[in-house]
């Protein structure tokens, strides 16, 4: 048992894919919820939140929840009429739904950002286009080149008295003028770049990669785990219909079925904080016996 | 991950994926979900056609050089947000498509949204602005010869396709919400989004009125003095 995070990057992805598809194609009350709590228990205990988010998070889901019944009139709940326009209950209710959806995805992927760093994405996709993969890399290894290199010129540039940042126009100019060098300079530099890499041989081998990452038997065992929690999630909602009508009236599906959809689909959302918190009391616990 | 290391294998896929996945998945999303979740669908294609152009650009022989000056211009556009108001992205996926042609303008624009989103976040947005973008840089490389030669044109097309960019991102917001497609919705967003578009064309504009045609001798400097 690892962390999510220390597993290989093909099971961290095809994690989140699966975490994340079940809940958009299938628009459920339950399946939001899981999602939204399974995401909102592993962005805490991974510490990534702070308080402040969560109000900004929580004003998001408002904002997009009441958005759908002032647009949409559906359902034949009306809970009341502003204008010439019914409110009514079902699209309040998909509102809510539909954005704690939205929101679940949001916070799974910037913990999945936090997680899976370029190198890993690089890992992942280097092997199915190595040429995207060079130039993806080469691009994020020249923002903060050129981030410096711009911030010298425009050092140097001020100092020559060719701009000043007093007012919007000057400072425009400027800017578009210190641009302008770093164009020619980055591509002459890219130039150089370029043939110092023939010169020591790139394109005549396999490409390889820094960083290695073994696909273990945990890995196999976890992923095994995630694909029969989302074929059961997935298979028994597609295969046997399991849909919660919205419109015109609320219909939540039969329940036997449904209950296994949920299982299966609370135990994939809150896989990765389980082994958050398996992780740290193991931690713990071996710490208590030093 | 689907690991494709012969290259005959990527010419399969070149050739099965628009022969048969594109079409195969639209039926399929039509059939499972009765002409409900258009968006699955939609991403589904978008990530196809981008997986199409990867099999389609691996086969090709490139240039080191030709490389590098991409992922130059990549990391340009990304970078170039230190100038005050200007998100250059658009406006150097089209330079890069006019000058240096329409595969190199939709690798331009597809790798800054990927890594852009480094910074902002990745999402199931990710392909989507990778496409729009990637497409914005392609037609500009196919509408290069006229674009190159008026200085209004090339201004008009990149603020033609900053509206036209938040446009079909806004109609994956609202399928995405709403799993079909509502008129009001899509207005409502759109509406949200104005101030925000308005900003994004105008920077458009004035970054390609100022800065294409010296950009573009720039480009076909390097092109001529190293042959690229």
């Amino acid at each position: 048992m690892k962390r999510l995070e220390d597993y290989n990057p093909t099971t961290i992805f095809l994690y989140f894919l699966a975490v994340t598809v079940v809940p958009t194609v299938f628009v459920d009350p339950a399946l939001a919820a899981l999602s939204l709590s399974g995401a909102a228990a592993y962005y805490i205990l991974r510490g990534q939140g702070r308080l402040r988010d969560f109000y900004v998070y929580g004003g998001l889901l408002l904002a997009m929840a009441l958005i759908n019944p002032l647009f949409r009139h559906n359902g034949v709940t009306v809970l009341f009429v502003m204008g010439n326009n019914p409110i009514t209950l079902e699209a309040t209710i998909y509102g809510f739904v539909a954005s704690s959806m939205i929101l679940s995805v949001i916070l799974w992927f910037s913990t999945f950002s936090r997680i899976m760093t370029s190198e890993k994405l690089l890992y992942l996709f280097g092997r199915v286009s190595p040429k995207l993969a060079l130039i993806l890399s080469m691009a994020l290894r020249y923002i903060p080149l050129f981030s410096t290199q711009a911030k010298r010129v425009g050092d140097a540039q001020k100092v020559l008295g060719l701009y000043k940042e007093d007012n919007i126009i000057d400072d425009i100019r400027g800017g578009a003028r210190v641009f302008g060098v770093m164009v020619s300079w980055a591509l002459e530099n890219g130039i150089i770049t370029a043939d110092s890499m023939a010169a020591r041989g790139y394109g005549i081998g396999r490409r390889s990669s820094f960083a290695i990452y073994k696909f273990t038997r945990a890995d196999a065992a976890l992923l095994l785990m995630i694909l029969t929690l989302f074929g059961a999630a997935a298979g028994v909602s597609v295969l046997l219909g399991v849909s919660f009508t919205f419109y015109p009236a609320i219909k939540p599906p039969p329940s036997l079925p449904a209950a296994a959809v949920y299982s299966a689909y609370a135990l994939l959302s809150f896989l990765p904080a389980a082994l958050e918190v398996w992780e740290c009391v193991k931690w713990k616990y071996l710490l208590s016996k030093i | 991950m689907i690991v494709i290391k012969s290259a005959a294998a990527r010419k399969v896929i070149k050739v099965l994926v628009p022969a048969l996945l594109i079409p195969g998945v639209i039926a399929a999303g039509a059939y499972l979900f009765r002409g409900r979740h258009y968006y699955a669908v939609t991403l589904a294609v978008a990530m196809l056609s981008l997986m199409l152009f990867a099999a389609g650009f691996e086969r090709k022989k490139t240039g080191t050089r030709r490389l590098i000056i991409v992922s130059v211009m990549v990391a340009l556009s990304v970078a170039g947000r230190f100038i005050p108001f200007f998100k250059p992205i658009t406006a150097l996926t089209v330079i890069t498509g006019v000058y240096l042609g329409g595969e190199a303008g939709f690798l331009c624009g597809s790798m800054a949204a990927v890594i852009s989103n480094f910074y902002f976040g990745q999402g199931p947005w990710t392909p989507f602005q990778m496409f729009s973008w990637g497409l914005i840089g392609l037609f500009a490389g196919l509408l290069g010869g006229m674009l190159k030669k008026s200085r209004a044109l090339i201004v008009m097309y990149g603020a033609v396709s900053g509206v036209l960019y938040s446009f079909v991102m806004d109609i994956w917001t609202v399928l995405w919400y709403d799993k079909g497609f509502d008129p009001a919705l899509y207005f409502a967003a759109l509406g949200t989004a104005l101030p925000h578009t308005l900003l994004y064309t105008a920077s458009n504009a004035v970054f390609l009125w100022l800065c294409a045609r010296p950009f573009g001798e720039k480009l076909e400097r390097v092109k001529i003095k190293y042959g690229v």
